[in-house]
């Protein structure tokens, strides 16, 4: 059987209700930079809180940070007066609603390790982007008009070293937020950090305002190479009534695997009717992997030494993924998920893992990325 | 000999507003209501509850027992039987887990053991997902436990301890849920006033069970097996009058909660606009505060629309709704907990809704808006089906359920 294919334009809804308050999402790895960006929330809630505003947070809940470096987001909510606080954790499809951006790791900087959307999918035009990294605001930009589809952006760009200042990133970022934005300025984050009993992280917070370097921006949609990448359609079964076949999921699952951004990724999901019995998921064609496991989200990847490897195959048997072929060993980057496993089993050190950043951009990348500790009541 | 030293005026301490998420929330009020035993199995979205208390207790902010059972199942036999030696308990769970916990979840009631548990919604799968829909909750309404339903995390906070004043008041006796819409309120963290350690000892009395299992007071035997021509229809009316009882009992501790903190609520029904309305929206849980947004915006417009917010599934406030719907000519239920193969498809609200209003004088077209497996909504959402209801009202609608989420024709 085949499947006739028909073009679809992804609808893009705006909220215009959402669009009149600020947000502020934190974009960080799963697990290692939970209790930072809970932290950083936290600390920007309790300070509107202060001021009199309206404030929520909460954590993106379709993602699973149980999961190392799966790509999560926080969202803090600042209300403005007469427009109460409303709940809305899907954010992505709306419009414009990020007042500011906080990027944990540089590694996220990259389009391909934005999770569901690109990273400035529903950014305010004024939006002011906060990074922590150790490279320069210059070439934070340069990135940005790499990898990312920045819309018509006339706003700001923060950087701060924070690992430098303090293992607990959250605080140097934090002061670094206040130094590039007015909504929150630095006594309010001061006074949020006495009602929460964080006295001690008051230094980190004046370190990182007087550490971090800002840069107004101006950057138009056309000058990102995103711009010219990302298709505008997505292609799809026709629906004729038939039921779910290998066909039409297969022709799904590409669908969605090519989607770049977060409306064409809901439209290449299913619609109820071709759905089978007890939610099937027909497996991979023999000798092909699973289109649905490709990763968007990778932030490092393994590279082999074939003059140190024994062929042992190791990697290819620990490897959670599949993502190692066999004969001859070779990692099918596709689905590599960067987890480093296949390094820590290689008896004779052949595998090294390379932030995708340094790979791409040859770039060293300072940051060090925490482990497990400070978790605070989790989730 | 020293001087004495002048002691320092008594600084009286506002509560400052703390920037919670309702699992934090939760487990604050847990830790000023003097809880004995806590039971705990991890399960997304209540699992933040229970780390909540464990962090709590292992930094030594309270002492109670926390034992981590080897399912919910255990979990929830650990707080029955410690309730039953005279312990107060906190559990909770969340979607499948309270599925697996079903039989010492319903014996607890039988058994009248005021058991307080926090149920973090979540849609029951596989397959599914862990999105929030009411069915876990909604699937314990027919057993005894009493059944609230927070709004905010302020609501949620102040809930749990008014829960074990009504579960352990001697006209109640009865095990209480309270529902938190998964991640809307138990992953959402908002200001919260704290109840204070003093505010819960004032308010909450010492648990003191009329008839414990403890060896200083006798030899009790509780909940034993006997033949249905001995006892059988007796038992089951001890707990329909207790259900029926509570809702005195829950309206004198609401009250008696505003004495105390100053936080005012109404015991059953919140309703908003309700005075001239014609038309209704009627639900539980976080997102009537969206609801009613919409509500407030088609007043603008001229459209007279009220929301009713139930507090309480059980008891259920029939006559409060009947009373608060009369002159409304069309309403909508909007709900996230379904009933398959149900009378003309409609969702676990809707039936007791309906239901009430059977007794009802007038009775306002009643339309069932759904949002399920777990795909949440958004005020535009809201906006259509308030539209919905509007048009009803001068115009038969063609259908009585909509689902609105959903991708794919609406059958």
């Amino acid at each position: 059987m085949t499947v006739k294919l028909v073009k679809v334009t992804p609808k893009v809804e705006r909220y215009p209700e959402y669009e009149e308050l600020d947000w502020v999402i934190a974009h960080g790895l799963g697990v290692d930079h939970t209790a930072d960006i809970t932290s950083f929330s936290q600390t920007i809630a309790q300070a509107g809180s202060i001021k009199g505003i309206e404030t929520y947070y909460y954590m993106r809940y379709d993602d699973s940070p149980e999961r190392n470096y799966i790509p999560m987001a926080f969202y803090t909510v600042l209300g403005k007066p007469k427009v109460p606080v409303l709940l809305h954790e899907e954010v992505e499809p709306v419009g414009e609603l990020f007042k500011v951006i906080a990027v944990f790791s540089s590694s996220l900087l990259l389009q391909k390790t934005a999770q569901r959307a690109l990273l400035f999918d529903g950014a305010k035009k004024d939006a002011i982007l906060l990074v922590n990294t150790s490279i320069t605001t210059d070439d934070v930009v340069r990135l940005v008009k790499k990898y990312n589809l920045a819309q018509d952006w006339f706003g700001k760009v923060v950087t701060i070293s924070a690992a430098k200042i303090d293992s607990a990133i959250a605080y140097p970022m934090l002061g670094a937020l206040a130094r590039g934005w007015d909504r929150i300025d630095l006594d309010s984050i001061l006074t949020a950090l006495d009602v929460l009993g964080k006295e001690k992280k008051k230094e980190s917070v004046r370190k990182g305002y007087e550490a971090a370097s800002v840069k107004e921006v101006h950057v138009l949609a056309e000058e990102t190479e995103m711009f010219k990448k990302i298709k505008r359609e997505v292609e799809l079964p026709e629906f004729t009534g038939e039921f779910w076949t290998p066909d039409v999921y297969y022709a799904y699952q590409k669908a969605a695997a090519e989607a770049q951004t977060y409306p064409s990724r809901i439209a290449a999901m299913p619609r109820w009717e071709v759905l089978a019995p007890g939610l099937i998921e027909f497996g991979p064609q023999p000798g092909k992997r699973n289109l649905g496991f490709t990763t968007p989200w990778r932030w490092q990847r393994p590279i082999i030494d074939m003059n140190k490897c024994t062929d042992c195959k190791l990697c290819h048997y620990y490897c959670p993924d599949g993502a190692i072929d066999f004969a001859p060993i070779k990692v099918d980057i596709d689905y590599c998920k960067g987890c480093g496993t296949c390094e820590k089993v290689c008896p004779v050190k052949a595998i090294k893992m390379v932030p995708e950043i340094e790979y791409l951009e040859g770039l060293r990348d300072e940051e060090v990325l925490r482990r497990f500790e400070q978790r605070e009541y989790g989730f | 000999m020293s001087a004495i030293k002048p002691m320092p005026p008594v600084a009286i301490e506002k509560p400052k507003a703390k920037v919670w998420n309702g699992a934090r929330a939760i487990a604050e009020t847990v830790k000023v209501a003097d809880v004995d035993v806590i039971a705990a199995y991890p399960i997304r979205p209540y699992t933040g509850i229970m780390n909540a208390l464990a962090s709590m207790i292992a930094d030594g902010e309270f002492t109670a027992d926390i034992i981590v059972a080897d399912s919910e199942h255990s979990q929830f036999e650990v707080v029955k039987h410690a309730s039953a030696v005279g312990a107060r308990v906190f559990a909770g769970s969340s979607g499948v887990g309270l599925a697996f916990a079903a039989e010492p979840i319903i014996v607890t009631a039988l058994s009248q053991l005021p058991v307080v548990a926090a149920i973090g919604t979540r849609a029951l799968d596989d397959p599914g997902n862990f999105g929030m829909e009411w069915s876990d909750a909604l699937m314990f309404r027919d057993f005894g436990w009493l059944i609230s339903w927070a709004k905010t995390v302020q609501e949620a906070a102040d809930m749990t301890l008014v829960a074990y004043r009504v579960a352990e008041d001697r006209r109640v006796l009865l095990p209480h849920f309270i529902a938190l819409d998964g991640a809307a309120i138990t992953h959402v963290a908002t200001p919260v006033v704290p109840v204070t350690k003093q505010q819960a000892t004032e308010f909450l009395p010492p648990y003191r069970p009329p008839y414990r299992i403890d060896p200083q007071d006798g030899p009790v035997t509780k909940a034993q097996h006997i033949a249905p021509s001995l006892i059988g229809p007796e038992e089951r009316k001890t707990i329909d009058v207790a259900q029926k009882r509570s809702k005195q009992v829950i309206a004198e501790a609401w009250k008696d909660f505003a004495k105390y903190t100053g936080r005012e609520y109404t015991p059953f029904l919140e309703t908003i606009g309700m005075e001239d309305a014609e038309f209704a929206l009627i639900g539980m849980g976080a997102y009537m505060k969206d609801l009613e947004l919409v509500a407030s915006r088609l007043r603008s417009k001229g459209h007279k629309v009220g929301t009713v917010r139930l507090r309480y599934v059980r008891p259920f406030p029939a006559e409060e709704l009947i009373n608060a719907l009369g002159g409304v000519k069309a309403a909508g239920v909007i709900e996230f907990g379904y009933s398959f193969g149900s009378p003309f498809g409609t969702g676990s609200l809707y039936h007791e809704v309906a239901t009430s209003l059977y007794e009802a004088d007038a009775k306002p077209t009643l339309l069932d808006f759904l949002f399920l497996g777990g795909r949440e909504p958004t005020v535009e959402h809201f906006t259509q089906l308030a539209e919905k209801v509007i048009e009803s009202a001068h115009k038969k609608p063609q259908k009585k359920t909509y689902w609105l989420t959903l991708r794919g024709e609406d059958i």
